[in-house]
């Protein structure tokens, strides 16, 4: 038998990603903490390790409101004017 | 690039995909990350660094052909044993039996409102799926519900969907939270909906049937599958259907919808993110005084997240419990006022390392404070809900919610 899809379709967009730059070296790193317990402690580990394996300028943080809300817009748009690439997390 | 868990990889890849970004790199650690030692979660970082650098430095995949607004008609095994079968591998059940939502049975549901069956209601997150009048009525044919069921279905799905609900985190989270169904009004009588007696249990079609018709819609259209992007880490029996009509008959108060700014008699529908119910035992009261000491002892609890979130806890009193709260001409508002000033958790029952959290998240009510600050179970006492609901004896309910969520009241369309 033919049924309805119960799913339906999909409202998401696909959009290009940016090209990755080649190598670390000199670049900045954005961190965005999720405010979920040690995450930011994680992050901020995997900086520091990026940062001596890669040779990066520098490691910068930015942090969720909350664990259940979204980064607000302009933190993303700092982000991305401020840094090359970007790190964030989602787990607990 | 996405830095997550192993557990958490379905979720990561479902908000990568409905970001548009479904190429995004996700990189994992072992689980979990929270609650353990700094040492600990420093040492899972040394062994992902070589994969995090190379997510960095390597384009991702290219992004493919925008999906049709459009869904087909999916071919589905005729065999009613061998559908439900089918219908699990999917990821599209709950476990029990479903109704296969042919053309016909979906024709036939799609009479029971006038919107058009392409109208796109809301779009459910965290999957971004249209949630169209057809779609959400395949859904409800599969929970067994009936045409007149339809209207309230997609008012609770248009309510899910309000900002101030939060969905995505409800969706999503490790919490045991769930639409709470709330329906007051004339269709509360006109579908037969139980608001007395076994109110949260089993035996009633309508409660039945419009409950589960939201939590497939919001597991399918939503995309939000168990043990996938859902999350929860027990979740709870509500998420096979949470839907209750209040006792406005029984209720000595005005009913939640009039609270709402809506006309006696008017067929409203509120969605909260609740937990389960836990039970109210007070055979014993006599006063309204009496009520609340049971209702805030019950209420002040260490492990709820309303504590530290905020947030709209929920009483439900039992007839009885109800009448004896509003003797002595209580007011609903005179009720709230009291369990919310008594309903308080000592900082010294509370593990310190929570305490240290909490402070994180709401330094107003738990920075520095000295242990015997008493803090409440709602930052405010408005945000206590109070509804009516069950039938003869001496019980009553208390529902916190995920914390980070408002309840959503709406119309319920003729």
């Amino acid at each position: 038998m033919r049924i309805v899809d119960p799913i339906g379709t999909s409202a998401a967009a696909e959009r290009a990603l940016a090209p990755r730059p080649r190598s670390l070296e000199g670049v900045t790193i954005a961190l965005l903490d999720n405010s979920k317990p040690n995450a930011g402690m994680l992050l901020e580990r995997v900086g520091a390790l990026l940062t001596v394996r890669s040779g990066a300028r520098a490691v910068r943080a930015w942090s969720k409101p909350g664990a259940s809300t979204g980064a607000a817009p302009a933190v993303i748009e700092e982000i991305a004017a401020a840094a090359r690439v970007a790190l964030t997390a989602s787990a607990d | 690039m996405v830095l997550g868990t192993d557990e958490f990889i379905p979720l990561a890849r479902a908000q990568v995909a409905a970001r548009g970004l479904p190429g995004l790199p996700v990189v994992t650690v072992p689980h979990p990350i929270g609650g353990i030692p700094a040492a600990t979660v420093a040492a899972k970082a040394g062994p992902i660094v070589e994969s995090v650098l190379r997510a960095l430095t390597s384009d991702p995949a290219a992004a493919s052909q925008e999906a049709s607004a459009v869904a087909d008609d999916v071919e589905a095994p005729d065999d009613l044993d061998r559908f439900q079968a089918w219908l699990m591998d999917r990821g599209w059940g709950d476990g029990l039996p479903a109704i296969p939502p042919t053309r016909k049975r979906v024709g036939a549901m799609l009479a029971g409102t006038r919107r058009r069956p392409d109208e796109t209601v809301t779009l459910l997150v965290p999957r971004l799926g249209r949630a169209t009048v057809e779609a959400i009525a395949a859904n409800a044919v599969m929970a067994g519900a009936l045409p007149e069921h339809l209207p309230v279905v997609l008012a609770a799905v248009e309510a899910v969907a309000d900002a101030s609900f939060n969905l995505q985190a409800v969706q999503t989270t490790t919490h045991p939270c769930s639409p709470l169904v709330i329906v007051n009004g004339a269709i509360a009588g006109r579908l037969a909906m139980n608001a007395g007696g076994n109110v949260f249990g089993q035996g009633t079609r309508a409660n039945a049937a419009i409950g589960r018709a939201l939590r497939l819609t919001l597991q399918n259209v939503g995309g939000a599958r168990p043990g996938k992007e859902d999350r929860a880490t027990q979740g709870q029996p509500g998420k096979y259907a949470y839907c209750v009509a209040e006792n406005e008959a029984a209720s000595p108060w005005e009913p939640l919808s009039v609270e709402r700014g809506f006309t006696e008699g008017d067929s409203t529908v509120t969605v909260c993110g609740s937990e389960g119910p836990h039970n109210i035992n007070d055979h014993g009261s006599t006063t309204p005084e009496g009520i609340v000491t049971t209702v805030a002892g019950t209420a002040a609890i260490a492990g709820s997240n309303n504590i530290y979130l905020g947030g709209e806890p929920l009483i439900v009193l039992g007839p009885e419990h109800a009448a004896t709260a509003a003797s002595s001409g209580w007011s609903k508002e005179d009720f709230k006022r009291a369990v919310w000033e008594r309903a308080r958790m000592p900082l010294a029952r509370l593990a310190p390392e929570n305490i240290e959290r909490f402070a994180a998240i709401y330094p107003e009510g738990f920075k520095d404070r000295p242990p015997e600050t008493l803090a409440p179970i709602a930052r405010d006492w408005r945000d206590v809900m109070v509804i009516v609901a069950g039938g003869a004896g001496k019980h009553s309910a208390f529902i916190p919610t995920f914390g980070s969520t408002r309840s959503v009241t709406r119309r319920i369309a003729d």
